[in-house]
């Protein structure tokens, strides 16, 4: 019995110590903290996609906080969170413009054209190192898929070898920017109803066509249609100013390969 | 004095914790990626250790034997090292924030580090001095740093070596953890017993 009771005494008393010299050493090597950061940290979507810039969605709310960030630096949040932070901040809230990937090739599988047969390695970085593998367009997707297996957010679905970006999903977070090795995806502001070239060729109408059914031949039929002078053409590839263009839609009916494309978001 | 450096050296070198006694594994494994974080890694256990080796002593000499309370070995060690850990937890991310981010997890996880507990229970086996307890803490220590750096060192270098796809990633730093502890082996003998 004395034998439990000096066990338990002795355990007591050293457990008793433990506790005053952590309690004492916390109260003195308490961390201040800007309770801010918690508060933006908890406003923030906590992706940790690194759209902004910064390593977490925590580093931003410190960079924020330290005023190294604008309010809005969150693409990902969108103008909901940027209101909300600016609000805890204090300062006017701006309006984020919501950005989107697009990608800029509309070719499936069926209508590219082949130059060889590719056997290497699976991604679309090694297929782009090797002369482009088996694409005879030397501008258009690979289809391997580098953009859906890079995206944070599972916005990217290759279907017929083409990214098909779900528009609910993507926040413009810009990794499939980055990683695609042929500079087809972009980000644009992709709000309501957007006519956009989906096509990056630059060549010729006649080698362009060659190499794929669906590819800008760079006829001009949407530059001369156009009642607003939106699109114009440059290295043989049709582009459309969004901040001129007024959705009529005209040059989507008038392009003969429907390199023109309706985006719906 | 030679029997402190016979003891530092040989918790160093010839009884290396991670090499010798295959103790403190996961963070060989786990922070050896970048010899900062691993270094880092390192001299936090360096510190527990030294810290739990002075510690241990006094309550091993005048609790457990002094009173005659074998079965509490264990559970004081481990109070001890929880305590400890704890305490240096606090102390880094008051110090080095930086510090602090880069051990993640792995700082928490010192206590539950069996190199600590059995560096703990070791030194009332070998019947040490309190200064002799204290230097082989931070022998161990020294020598679990001296390990970690040769590690992350090899797997930095590891980086830009063509390693067959079977042996990417776990097996060749398996392999290498192996070729290690056959390197320091070489060391058995070299001083006694100690």
């Amino acid at each position: 019995m004395s034998l439990i009771l000096l066990a338990v005494t002795s355990m007591g008393a050293l457990a008793a110590f433990f506790a005053v010299m952590l309690s004492v050493a916390h109260s003195r090597l308490k961390v201040e903290e800007d309770p801010r950061i918690e508060k933006l940290f908890e406003e923030l979507p906590g992706a940790n996609c690194g759209a902004c810039g910064f390593a977490s969605c925590r580093a931003l709310a410190e960079a924020i906080v330290k005023g190294e960030a604008a309010t809005t630096s969150c693409v990902v949040g969108g103008s909901e969170v940027a209101a909300k932070i600016s609000q805890l901040m204090g300062v006017e809230a701006e309006a984020v413009e919501r950005k989107l990937a697009f990608v800029r090739c509309g070719a499936g599988v069926s209508e590219r054209a082949k130059k060889a047969i590719y056997r290497g390695v699976e991604t679309c970085r090694a297929a782009n190192l090797v002369m482009g593998a088996d694409a005879a367009c030397s501008y258009g997707c690979l289809g391997f898929g580098d953009c859906q297996r890079v995206c944070p957010f599972d916005a990217i679905k290759m279907v017929d070898f083409l990214p098909r970006i779900d528009l609910s999903r993507c926040t413009g977070c810009g990794r499939c920017v980055e990683v695609c090795p042929r500079g087809i995806i972009v980000l644009e502001n992709l709000e309501d109803i957007n006519y956009r070239v989906k096509c990056s060729s630059l060549d010729k109408g006649k080698k362009a066509r060659q190499v794929c059914e669906k590819s800008c031949i760079a006829c001009g039929r949407c530059v001369k249609s156009c009642p607003y002078e939106a699109c114009w053409m440059e290295d043989n590839l049709a582009h459309i100013d969004p901040v001129n263009c007024q959705v009529c839609g005209v040059c989507y009916t008038v392009c003969p390969t429907g390199a023109i494309v309706e985006v719906k978001s | 004095m030679t029997r402190l450096i016979l003891i530092f050296l040989g918790a160093v070198l010839v009884n290396n914790f991670v090499l010798r006694y295959f103790l403190g594994i996961c963070p060989f494994l786990g922070v050896t990626g970048k010899v900062e974080s691993a270094v880092a890694m390192g001299f936090a256990t360096t510190f527990v250790m030294t810290i739990t080796a002075a510690v241990v002593w006094p309550i091993n000499t005048f609790i457990i034997k002094g009173l005659n309370l074998p079965f509490l070995e264990y559970v004081s060690d481990i109070l001890v090292i929880a305590s400890l850990v704890q305490l240096i937890e606090m102390f880094v991310k008051k110090t080095n924030p930086a510090l602090y981010r880069a051990l993640g997890i792995y700082l928490p996880l010192i206590t539950t580090n069996c190199s600590i507990l059995f560096l703990a229970l070791f030194i009332p086996l070998r019947k040490y001095t309190f200064i002799d307890s204290i230097v082989f803490g931070f022998g161990a220590g020294v020598g679990f740093t001296f390990v970690m750096l040769l590690m992350s060192a090899i797997r930095e270098e590891l980086d830009f070596a063509e390693v067959p796809k079977s042996l990417q990633g776990a097996p060749m730093t398996l392999i290498i953890a192996g070729l290690l502890a056959l390197v320091f082996m070489g060391f058995t003998g070299l001083i006694g017993t100690a």
